[in-house]
């Protein structure tokens, strides 16, 4: 698995490639980008969001979650392959998890209202969109807290350092030497 | 107070413009050579770089474009912000630790410098650097004239300079633009972000209380009226629809290590390990400052549409009219401060990877070996950069718009399309090939070129961008994986392991 991660990153790059293929190929419907607001000029409105979904919805989704998987495979691709521990596992799993569970939370909210024409509030958003803004954002906080606060295990070691170092002063010899 | 709204308004932009011609001539005493000139000698502290990364993402499109497109087409123009946590994340998992180490071991000013280290090769170099200058033009282009229409807006509400033109706005902005970024380079640059970046942030979180206590209900009152009239608008993937939302999320997320005005700041820390403590910072800053974005937005496109303002004969116009109508001199003041500090902020930053490119790497790329005396060619050609964009905004304002609307297509989507999976993917992947960079480059450029000019449009709303990402991506990987690994440079491998 470790070194294969490029494998995996690829296949789903061409997954959602293909999705996006199909979504062009998908029969059409009126007004998918928006339409001119009746009374207001400049502003657009989206009109029947349930028929915009209608062919595409689960694709849309499901490119969503490729996305979300994506993110995390490329900054555990950014961790040199000796520090991707089965802790670092465990983190990257559990942030991937979560968000999923935000993107559905979304997904199957906008598709509550689309059926029942009813919506909590949650800080001033309905609550499909509240965890579209505060959760899409919060979803990738724990990768944030994973890069700096495990900086010194996972990203650039003490040993790392010394490493560098190293091939530092490897270069400046070898700049001196051929200098002379 | 109200009866000087406009002298408050223009005396906050002149002390600001004030402090960075200050700054242009404290920065050029600590400007020696070409390295201090494009990457300030990589001797910036965590604060410093924090503050000018995030200032530099958030060009006057944030401040103006963003309010405008929540606005025009509701949550979809979301997508561009709320990604934030996401898209400099992956960066800094990415490219800031190996970005930085290769720019110390090889000496390197430039992206594309980094580029022709990690692939030894000078046609990729020259690739990138052709990316760069594209879009620097575009870019410049528009931020300097969206510079200038904002300085006559401000003026001509005076009575002593009610009939200033275009072309004296332009000549004023590009002008103090020009003197610090040619004094100081990207010294004085980065220490005007630093401020800018401040002010953005004041700027934004006034603005959402300001925002908060035009509807007496708050924000729920808002939204409520705006669901009223078109659910799809306030719903989670706005009028745009699901793919228009997600092209965002994906071109915005994961472009963000694909931007070279961003990038190259991640070479200029001192120290490596300060990165931990970057990232968190300029997350913070970029989400203050967005708040702008979102609360004006939202506020505006209710206070029409409940008749409590009258509709805006532009989307763009929603942050004006809003500071028009709700906001407090003071407040107005130090907004459109910070609206001159987003549009600076990126233009500095354009103009310098953009010089970069034209006097150090297209030379070295093609000839083996850049210009002598770089300093003295890099603030001629700061200058000339700023003269031909700022011709360029001109005449594209008054005789024909196309030509910035297509080098505008080289905006943020064909850096993320070009240059992530070159620079993000190829800095942690040693299977990555020439042969792979080369083609993805082309592939994207390509793309968006085309769909630009033919002006096609994808169903459902899928951008061009997002078709040109997602090919380059899979281009990027799918080539690499069909050529010959490359032999990599004993010290890149090194730098690759750690």
């Amino acid at each position: 698995m470790r070194s294969k991660l490029i494998y995996i990153i690829f296949a789903i790059a061409v997954l959602m490639a293909g999705i996006l293929l199909a979504i062009s190929l998908a029969e059409p419907v009126a007004n998918a980008g928006g339409a001119a607001h009746p009374d207001f000029p400049g502003m657009q409105i989206g009109g029947d969001g349930a028929a915009r979904l209608e062919h595409i919805g689960l694709l849309g989704f499901t490119f969503q979650c490729l996305l979300l998987s994506q993110i995390i495979l490329l900054s555990l691709l950014g961790i040199a392959e000796r520090h991707r521990t089965t802790d670092l596992f465990v983190y990257m799993g559990g942030t991937m998890l979560f968000t999923l569970f935000i993107g559905w939370q979304m997904y199957s909210g906008h598709t509550q209202y689309l059926d029942t024409g009813r919506t909590g509030y949650f800080m001033g958003f309905p609550t499909a969109t509240a965890w579209q803004l505060y959760g899409t954002w919060l979803g990738a906080i724990p990768l944030v807290i994973i890069y700096s606060l495990g900086f010194r295990k996972y990203i650039y070691t003490p040993q790392d350092e010394e490493k560098f170092q190293q091939l530092l002063s490897e270069k400046a010899q070898e700049r001196t030497r051929s200098e002379q | 107070m109200e009866a000087f709204r406009q002298e408050i308004i223009v005396g906050a932009v002149v002390v600001y413009m004030l402090f960075c011609i200050i700054t242009g001539l404290w920065a050029m005493r600590r400007t020696h050579n070409s390295s201090d000139f494009f990457i300030a000698g990589r001797g910036l502290g965590p604060i410093v770089v924090a503050l000018a990364l995030f200032s530099s993402t958030l060009s006057g499109f944030g401040f103006v474009g963003g309010p405008g497109l929540v606005y025009s087409i509701g949550v979809s123009s979301f997508w561009m912000v709320v990604i934030s946590s996401t898209g400099y994340a992956v960066g800094f998992f990415l490219v800031s630790k190996r970005i930085r180490m290769i720019a110390e071991l090889r000496d390197c000013i430039s992206l594309p410098d980094i580029v022709a280290a990690r692939y030894g090769s000078e046609a990729v170099r020259f690739l990138i650097a052709i990316t760069i200058v594209l879009g620097v033009m575009g870019y410049l282009a528009t931020q300097i004239l969206a510079m200038a229409v904002v300085m006559q807006a401000i003026l001509s509400g005076t009575e002593m300079f009610a009939d200033v033109g275009l072309v004296t706005c332009v000549a004023i902005s590009s002008a103090v633009l020009i003197f610090y970024c040619v004094t100081g380079g990207i010294i004085a640059s980065v220490y005007t972000d630093v401020v800018q970046g401040m002010i953005m942030m004041v700027a934004g979180t006034l603005i959402l209380f300001t925002a908060m206590s035009v509807f007496d209900g708050g924000m729920q009152e808002a939204t409520s009226i705006i669901l009223a009239d078109d659910a799809e608008a306030i719903m989670p993937y706005g009028v745009a629809g699901i793919m228009a939302s997600l092209g965002w999320f994906f071109v915005f997320g994961l472009g963000l290590a694909g931007q070279p005005h961003l990038i190259t700041k991640m070479m200029m820390n001192k120290n490596i390990a300060d990165n931990r403590s970057i990232l968190p910072m300029s997350l913070f800053g970029y989400v203050m400052a967005a708040l702008l974005w979102i609360s004006i937005g939202i506020v505006m496109r209710a206070a029409v549409i409940d008749g409590v303002v009258d509709p805006l004969a532009l989307p763009d116009d929603a942050a004006s009219v809003f500071l028009t109508a709700f906001a407090n001199p003071l407040l107005a003041g130090v907004v459109f401060a910070g609206l001159f500090a987003a549009i600076m902020s990126t233009s500095d930053a354009f103009l310098n990877i953009g010089t970069a490119a034209i006097i150090h790497d297209i030379p070295k790329a093609i000839r083996g070996h850049s210009i002598k005396n770089e300093l003295f060619w890099a603030r001629v050609v700061t200058v000339l950069l700023a003269i031909v964009a700022a011709s360029f905004a001109l005449y594209s304002h008054f005789r024909d718009a196309t030509l910035v609307a297509i080098l505008g297509a080289f905006g943020w989507g064909t850096f993320a399309a070009s240059i992530f999976p070159v620079v993000a993917v190829g800095l942690n992947w040693k299977g990555a090939t020439v042969p792979g960079a080369v083609t993805a480059i082309v592939a994207a450029l390509l793309i968006n070129f085309v769909s630009q000019l033919a002006g096609y449009t994808f169903p459902y709303a899928i951008s061009g961008q997002l078709v040109a990402f997602a090919s380059s991506m899979v281009l990027f990987i799918g080539v690499s994986l069909v050529t010959k690994p490359p032999q990599l440079d004993y010290d890149i491998e090194r730098v690759m392991d750690i």
